[in-house]
């Protein structure tokens, strides 16, 4: 691996994001534009950019390295990625961007008039955040050692910087060029490298699949997941998605509650595009580096593969677009959750001025940095996998019920949220500090979803059946605001 | 949103030809009533609409639902279809890995299109 060429590869995407977030400044001028670029993003744009921010280490290299790692199953893993995104089409879209909330415990208070609710939600939105921005930090290690041997840290401090930097700079308006940007940078950087490897094979004579080989090759975990733990999965990952705050913060960026549904769409069309490259890879990895499977460090099938089966300096080229596009990956979706992070915080701890704001991106940076250095790095797309099994069971409760069900009370999704983050944190903890767990006694607390979230649901629903006298006095209005269409007038032209 | 022309709020005031801007505060965030949120009718209007939308959302995400986890069952239940083969790919390969994606955008453009045929009804019979 050539050392030169990879650092130049970071440095190329680390200067063009922090050149394009200067562009963007000239742009940024008042509080609107610091939190959701004032409303006027386009839906290509826009779509763009949610894409940006959503592929992350998870999608660009744990998908592949997973199924690398236990086959099929894996598939499931970017089906829930990308259908979680139809449902927060189906449910969620429209209704939030005309709630007129900037974030989620915004949309809270404005629903449920309760400083309460507002508290409990702000805590579990910068707590689902930094559990994902960890991740993203260990896959910026984990990149960097593999392919300069330099030390991990430096990857995470150097994509905490740069991040922490460009929000400081621009806030969303900028965040939003470098977010599209940076989805086609990675989408190019998956599929250059993925159309030459398969053209070589080609030229070559040999079957990509090894003659299907590659599709027999016994999984090398500790076995594949029953249905339990498919169905768990696909749960956490398809509700999980609703209650994201990055995700989130994108809508209220659409100008009408119609283009957040164009723009969903448009959203669900890249990511059906761009998940076919990270399969395509992990298939070759099974026939190519199978050995990364045995050695715990099949994250690193995609940054591995040019070279192994191009090599010379094509494959260094190939590997340097390939570091390039993860570095890309790494730095929107932290850079998303950084911007949406702060303006949580800053709205309930610094009263919600452009200053505040800059402070508390510096708080979302660097605790999830220290909590990054603090822990090892674990298997990318599992990690991400427990982060949405937690949103599923906290937030996602309130976001649904909140939307579509008239008698939600305060109360009633106080005590939802608690419950699911209670049970997600006692599954995840048991998973991890429990040794003699097998079976499908194992799988409920590795993949606990299936029953947290079904669970969170019905204790938001009884409480707020037994506190049925305090729905929020405003509840009417607020349903009429978040359903019925915008007026017809104020459409602006298309350009 | 603050924007240009607008008082600043109380304390030093900001220097000539700037404007100082900070997000709405406290609870209402700029909840104007839209429309005649007392009005019977048009409750009953919004009534409506909010209960076809999720019919709508909720008979096809319970459609796509059923379909992943028949996949599901099927691929778990019936490993024999393992050694169903186009061009050396499984067949669950192939669905899984191709085949949802195209359902998923149908699906999705099939919401859209139902989903404003019901807002462009509401528009008629509230005449907005």
């Amino acid at each position: 691996m050539n050392a030169g060429t990879s650092l130049a590869a970071i440095a190329v995407v680390v200067l063009s994001t922090v050149l394009i977030a200067v562009h963007g400044l000239r742009l940024s001028r008042t509080t609107g534009d610091f939190y959701v670029a004032s409303r006027t993003v386009r839906p290509w744009w826009n779509a763009s950019a949610i894409g940006g921010e959503y592929l992350s280490a998870a999608s660009f290299l744990g998908i592949a390295g997973l199924i690398v790692v236990s086959g099929q199953d894996a598939l499931w893993f970017p089906i829930g990625y990308t259908a979680g995104y139809l449902m927060l089409l189906l449910f969620v879209a429209a209704p939030l961007r005309r709630s007129g909330a900037y974030t989620l415990p915004d949309f809270a208070q404005i629903r449920l008039g309760s400083r309460v609710a507002r508290l409990v939600t702000s805590v579990l939105v910068v707590m689902v955040g930094w559990l994902y921005i960890v991740p993203q930090l260990h896959g910026a290690a984990l990149t960097l050692g593999i392919t300069t041997g330099l030390p991990g840290w430096l990857g995470a401090g150097l994509v905490m910087a740069v991040v922490c930097l460009t929000v400081l700079a621009g806030g969303m308006r900028s965040i939003t060029f470098v977010q599209a940007f940076q989805f086609w940078l990675k989408l190019g950087a998956l599929a250059v490298p993925t159309v030459f490897m398969l053209l070589q094979l080609g030229v070559a004579g040999r079957s990509p699949t090894g003659n299907g080989l590659a599709f027999d090759l016994p999984p090398a975990a500790i076995g594949s997941s029953g249905i339990y733990g498919t169905i768990s999965l696909i749960v956490a990952l398809l509700f999980g998605t609703l209650g994201l705050p990055h995700v989130l913060v994108r809508f209220y960026t659409n100008p009408d509650g119609p283009s957040a549904r164009r723009t969903t769409a448009i959203v669900l069309g890249l990511l059906s595009v761009f998940y076919l490259f990270p399969t395509v890879l992990g298939v070759l990895g099974r026939l190519h580096l199978p050995e990364l499977a045995l050695a715990g460090n099949a994250d690193a099938t995609v940054l591995l593969l040019p070279e192994r089966i191009v090599g010379g300096t094509a494959g260094n080229l190939l590997t340097a677009v390939v570091i390039g596009g993860a570095f890309a990956a790494f730095m929107s979706t932290t850079s998303g959750l950084v911007v949406s992070l702060a303006g949580v915080m800053s709205q309930d701890l610094f009263g919600g001025t452009v200053r505040g704001f800059r402070y508390a991106t510096v708080l979302a940076s660097v605790i999830p940095l220290l909590l990054a250095l603090g822990t090892s790095t674990l298997a990318l797309a599992g990690a991400i996998g427990s982060v949405f099994a937690f949103t599923a069971s906290t937030l996602c409760p309130l976001l649904l019920l909140g939307i579509w069900w008239r008698r939600l009370t305060a109360a009633g999704a106080v005590a939802g949220m608690l419950t699911g983050a209670v049970g997600c944190a006692a599954a995840m903890a048991a998973a991890s500090l429990v040794p003699g767990l097998s079976g499908l006694a194992r799988e409920v607390a590795v993949q606990p979803a299936a029953w947290t979230v079904p669970l969170a649901f019905l204790v938001t629903v009884v409480v707020s059946l037994a506190t049925a006298g305090q729905t929020s006095r405003t509840t009417t209005a607020v349903m009429t605001r978040l359903h019925a269409p915008e007026r017809a007038a104020p459409v602006p032209p298309r350009p | 949103m603050t924007g240009p022309g607008t008082p600043p709020p109380a304390g030093r005031p900001p220097a000539a030809g700037r404007v100082r801007v900070t997000a709405p505060e406290g609870a209402p965030l700029g909840l104007a009533r839209r429309r005649a949120a007392d009005d019977p009718a048009a409750e009953f209007y919004v009534r409506s609409l909010i209960r076809s939308q999720l019919r709508l959302s909720l008979s096809v995400a319970l459609g796509f639902l059923l379909l992943l986890l028949c996949l599901a069952v099927v691929v778990a239940a019936w490993p024999q279809i393992h050694a169903i083969r186009i061009l050396t790919i499984p067949l669950p390969w192939i669905v899984l890995g191709i085949g949802v994606y195209p359902i998923i955008l149908l699906g999705a453009f099939l919401y859209n299109r139902a989903s404003a045929r019901y807002e462009a009804r509401y528009r008629d019979v509230t005449g907005e």
